[in-house]
């Protein structure tokens, strides 16, 4: 007995050990690049913080005989720390020899998901979600009809039912609302646009673009751009004319972080950051104190993010939503840009066009941009084309953009109404076409938040009678960012708002660990 | 040439007529921080590869490390010439002695193609990369397409990124490529003719004042010489923009041919998808007619 006790005990440490191992990890999160991390891990905090006693019950099948057995783990607590803990099982290689398992189980795309062959269906690695799914009517007549499917399945194949044929899925692309695409309306306007070689200046549509959104702006010219990426470029090299300039630029600005360092790379200008709020300005008070003066050691500061018409420095502002601002706030956008030296606008964002940006500014300024342009390739032959899809954008989809903003606020308000403690949401931040949904780090990630919402399981299409696809972005480790557009119908945020809260209660009713 | 000069202190070798050191602004450096150097365009639009040989730096601190060796197919300021293949055949395979690799702008590479009925992969056989347009002879509104190893295009991405050339929905623009690829390649030579058609009617004229090589237009681009003492290729640019009502009395018809002066002494017409026979007719007449002006000023 004490044999068998200690037998057990060291049973319960090895496993425990494994069990540690399997469930309990240290990640670590790049923002940047989440491709490359893989698929997802689950999330926790700092391994060093593990508890280092606790008490757990973990039904396991022993290795040797095959029993099933209630396993009680001991682990001692850091008294200090009050925890939450949660794990989500990992798939177990042993588990494909076991008999119920043979010929069919194999490893999914993510360490906590399996994959059936058969079914060609991937799998929550929950052992009784497997032996469920064993004894499923379907898989049984396959498993015996032969069907054997080894390829590793992508997120999408969770949905093919017994007979591989896939279910019509809905789809909604919330990754961003640079995915509009140009409706039937648009192509035809571009279609009949008048067209000339915008490189000689002969485009007609070009120019009646440029000088559309230069009058909506009240400045006196535009250049029409390829993407947003290249009119801030362009407006930063155009101000920032001379050797040794710096720019002011909020610590959190997409040109800070987002471009590559291109005004440094390719246009040896200074990124000087300020700290951005968490409203999206900065302390003007930072911003007086950062403005350097005439001193050989220090570059000349030539280019601010704010008001500084007292500094007597010019102003860019990263108009890249412009509309989107002007429209939650009710406000001429030539009057947002009113003490702006130059602005850059999107058009391939929350307006629909296929591509393109547009610089504007003084006359003088836009001279100067077009030679930035052609230096960086920007200039293409017929774009007029591609303009009347701009003007198009401005014509009929700007006045809906408040749509927009409507239906983002109705999914940031179902999630809220759930008050899950899994994701959260700030209503209040919700001003435009943006939500950010924010995760607890315990139970759910940014990344496997994207990843489930990116994949239907078989218990959800069975409840929802549905198959829903539903894509965000992860933004940072805890943050998913979802945005609407001109593309996302009626029919789609109902979908999204039901697999939103299917989710949430999921990630409610996982199992958590509470101690003191 | 951002790709392959990637390091600090590089140096690109390409010829002192090629596109990229006259007409792109210097971009390679401004941008790019590339230094140029020079090697000797000779009229057929190659270069002395025993020049190229010759200016390949060695391992010294006070010389940047030559990284690439550029050259231009068809060559523009040449006049539309197309490289000898052998010429071709062996710069690539000096470079890869050198362990240098070479890009080719190919802006017009399908007119190289079509003028020596050979695929493009022939051509460009030596080639690490290449770039060909889809936006000038193949008619598509814009775009071009650059290829080389898969390494290459990853690169290639990201410094398409920190210009701002990523576009979005731009299938459109690649689907205008791919009509172009289909229905417009094949109609090149078309252009060709059409080229050696006026080239031949000015050598009829026998004037002394514009003068120009048929053998020499390989492709779509006809260069006229002027001869300095009569009129400038600015003026003969401007004249041929315009239509005086002698000339439509004379020639039945009013015709604005648009041209440009290329160098200091001539002008370039280039002839392309959307120019007919019978718009090469009337050009003809006008030029002929311009000619005997310009012959009546000796």
């Amino acid at each position: 007995m004490e044999d068998d006790g200690a037998k057990k005990e060291v049973m319960v440490t090895s496993m425990k050990a494994e069990y540690i191992e399997h469930s309990i990890e240290v990640t670590h999160f790049a923002t940047s690049d989440m491709e490359a991390q893989g698929l997802g891990m689950p999330g926790l905090d700092d391994a060093a913080d593990v508890p280092t006693e606790m008490t757990v019950s973990v039904e396991e099948q022993n290795p040797n005989d095959g029993r099933l057995e209630v396993m009680e783990l001991k682990h001692s607590i850091d008294k200090k720390k009050k925890r939450i803990r949660a794990y989500s099982q990992k798939f177990r290689k042993e588990w494909i020899q076991m008999g119920e398992f043979q010929g069919w189980l194999s490893e999914g795309s993510a360490p906590d998901r399996a994959y059936c062959t058969v079914c060609s269906k991937e799998l929550l690695a929950g052992k009784s979600e497997l032996l469920k799914h064993a004894n499923g009517k379907k898989h049984k007549k396959r498993l015996e009809e032969g069907h054997i499917n080894m390829t590793v399945p992508t997120d999408l194949s969770s949905v093919l039912d017994g007979t591989a044929i896939p279910h019509v899925l809905q789809i909604v692309d919330l990754r961003s609302d640079t995915v509009t695409q140009p409706s039937r309306e648009m192509k035809e306007a571009m279609f009949d646009a008048p067209v000339g070689d915008d490189v000689f200046s002969e485009d007609p549509t070009v120019k009646a673009l440029e000088e559309k959104v230069a009058r909506m702006l009240e400045k006196e010219a535009a250049l029409f751009v390829p993407s947003g990426t290249m009119a801030n470029l362009i407006c930063v090299l155009t101000h920032c004319w001379g050797r040794g300039s710096e720019v002011i630029v909020g610590d959190q600005s997409h040109l800070h972080l987002w471009a590559q360092g291109g005004i440094a790379q390719v246009g040896s200008v200074h990124h000087r950051s300020i700290r951005n709020l968490p409203d999206g300005t900065f302390s003007l008070q930072d911003l007086r104190s950062l403005v350097r003066g005439d001193d050989p050691h220090w570059p000349v500061t030539t280019l601010l993010g704010t008001l500084c018409n007292e500094l007597n420095l010019p102003l860019h502002m990263d108009g890249a939503r412009l509309i989107n601002a002007s429209v939650a706030l009710g406000t001429s956008p030539a009057r947002l840009v009113q003490w702006c030296d130059s602005v850059s606008l999107c058009l391939n964002k929350g307006l629909g066009a296929p591509m393109g940006s547009l610089v504007v500014g003084t006359k003088e300024f836009i001279t100067r941009a077009l030679r930035v342009r052609k230096v960086l390739g920007g200039g293409l032959h017929q774009a007029g084309m591609f303009a009347a899809a701009g003007i198009y954008a401005l014509d009929h989809i700007a006045p809906r953009l408040s749509l927009d903003h409507t239906n983002a606020r109705a999914i940031a308000q179902s999630v809220s109404e759930v008050h899950s403690s899994a994701i959260t949401v700030d209503l209040k931040g919700v001003q435009t076409n943006v939500v950010l949904l924010h995760c607890d780090n315990i139970r759910v990630n940014a990344k496997k938040l994207c990843q489930r919402l990116a994949s239907v399981t078989d218990a959800e299409s069975e409840e929802m009678g549905e198959q829903i696809v539903v894509m965000m972005l992860p933004i940072t480790e805890t943050t998913v960012r979802l945005m609407m557009h001109c593309d996302v119908k009626k029919d789609d945020i109902k979908a999204v708002i039901k697999k939103l809260k299917y989710i949430i209660q999921e990630y409610d009713n996982m199992m958590y660990l509470e101690y003191k | 040439v951002l790709h392959h000069c990637h390091r600090r202190g590089s140096e690109v070798l390409l010829g002192h007529l090629s596109h990229i050191h006259i007409y792109e602004q210097g971009g390679i450096s401004q941008v790019g921080g590339v230094h140029p150097r020079v090697l000797t365009n000779l009229p057929d639009g190659t270069f002395s590869l025993a020049e190229m040989q010759r200016l390949v730096r060695g391992d010294d601190d006070h010389w940047p490390v030559t990284s690439l060796v550029c050259i231009e197919n068809t060559h523009n300021i040449a006049g539309g010439k197309v490289l000898p293949l052998s010429w071709l055949d062996q710069l690539g395979t000096t470079c890869q002695e050198l362990g240098l690799p070479v890009h080719m702008d190919g802006a017009r590479l399908f007119n190289a193609a079509a003028a020596l009925d050979l695929p493009p992969a022939r051509l460009i056989r030596g080639c690490s990369t290449v770039n060909v347009c889809l936006s000038k002879c193949l008619g598509a509104p814009a775009g071009s397409v650059i290829a080389g190893t898969a390494e290459f295009v990853r690169s290639a991405r990201r410094l398409r990124k920190v210009l701002g050339g990523g576009m979005r929905q731009v299938g459109m623009l690649a689907a205008a490529g791919l009509y172009a690829l289909d229905h417009v390649v094949p109609t090149l030579s078309r252009d060709h003719a059409l080229v050696q058609a006026l080239a031949t009617a000015m050598v009829e004229t026998g004037s002394q004042v514009i003068c120009c090589d048929p053998q020499g237009a390989h492709t779509n681009i006809l260069l006229l010489e002027c001869n300095p003492k009569i009129v400038t290729p600015q003026d003969l640019c401007h004249r041929m923009s315009q239509v005086s009502d002698d000339e439509a009395e004379a020639t039945g018809q009013r015709v604005v041919a648009r041209i440009l002066p290329i160098t200091d002494s001539a002008v370039r017409l280039v002839v392309h998808c959307d120019v007919t026979e019978k718009d090469i007719q009337m050009v003809i007449a006008k030029l002929k007619y311009v000619i005997k002006e310009l012959d009546g000023k000796m």
